[in-house]
């Protein structure tokens, strides 16, 4: 099994549209979390590299050097996006994936956000902070919430 | 700003959440499983309110399916339209309908039933304006603070 979080919020927008701004317009409504940094010299700007299956989350730094954070592995617009989630300090085979999910519900949409695969990243790891598992997945599920509030307002400012 | 959030003990809280979701509309906005797929918290939202749904995680935390179908507080859900309708949605959802949709003194309709685990919950509308002096005359009770 998998140690996961899940979250969810309602967008006044269509899965389209929501879909669109998630993956094209990043680096405008993401809050970057020091607590969760890719890598030493974060944050940068994130951004999704290209469009479809084999696309890159990516954050660019100042310095210019781009991050690699995962490869989309499913891409259906409008409905679904699937992606790797690593930090630069994960050994291999430490190894998160986040799904997220975009269903209509009248005029709005219910982004679901599912990160999963934390049990790869032992409890003694600095991407954990020293905190007790739920403790993590708690405030690493808070601020996915943030996040999607953060997406929901660059839509229906 | 102050908020009340109720949080409620399940046995089984994952199937609490499927329960909540088909019987009274509540959407799941945060799961948080450990290593063994065991919930360890979540919360739903229903409009701008949230209930906290958990498991059974201190020798104090009991679901009333524990302790003889005993409930020590009851939550309350008021909706702005249709009460026998959520009713119906609750009762096919498997809710044990202890009273049924009912017009009060006070002017909600309201109804009571119990959940898959025993938790009580009423739910009730607003469907007509009562004054003070109409629910004391009705009731032979002296009231204050009658919004």
């Amino acid at each position: 099994m998998s140690a996961r979080i899940l979250v969810a919020l309602r967008i006044k927008a269509p899965p389209t549209r929501v879909f669109d701004a998630f993956v094209g317009e990043t680096g405008v409504w993401w809050r970057p979390n020091p607590l969760f940094s890719f890598t030493p010299r974060s944050p940068g700007v994130l951004a999704f590299d290209g469009e479809g299956e084999g696309a890159r989350l990516v954050e660019r730094l100042a310095s210019g050097k781009v991050f690699e954070i995962g490869r989309v592995r499913t891409w259906v617009r409008g409905e679904r996006l699937v992606f790797g989630w690593r930090q630069a300090a994960f050994a291999p085979g430490m190894d998160t994936e986040v799904e997220v999910r975009f269903e209509a519900v009248g005029e709005e949409t219910r982004v679901t956000v599912e990160h999963r695969g934390w049990e790869t990243v032992p409890a003694e790891h600095v991407a954990r902070h020293g905190f007790p598992d739920q403790l993590f997945l708690l405030r690493h599920g808070q601020w996915w919430t943030g996040l999607l509030e953060g997406l929901s307002v660059h839509l229906t400012p | 700003m102050a908020r009340l959030t109720s949080a409620l003990c399940y046995r089984d809280p994952k199937a609490a959440l499927k329960w909540l979701e088909a019987a009274f509309g509540f959407e799941l906005v945060l799961l948080i499983e450990d290593g063994e797929g065991n919930l360890a918290h979540s919360q739903m939202s229903l409009g701008e309110a949230h209930v906290m749904v958990g498991n059974e995680w201190s020798a104090d935390h009991a679901s009333p399916a524990s302790l003889g179908g005993k409930n020590t507080q009851t939550v309350h859900i008021h909706i702005d339209e249709d009460v026998d309708a959520h009713c119906e949605r609750a009762r096919a959802a498997g809710a044990e309908i202890l009273m049924e949709p009912d017009t009060q003194f006070y002017g909600d309709r309201t109804y009571r039933c119990r959940d898959l685990e025993g938790h009580i919950w009423t739910v009730g509308q607003t469907v007509k304006a009562v004054t003070r002096e109409e629910a004391e005359a009705a009731t032979g009770l002296k009231i204050q603070g009658w919004a």
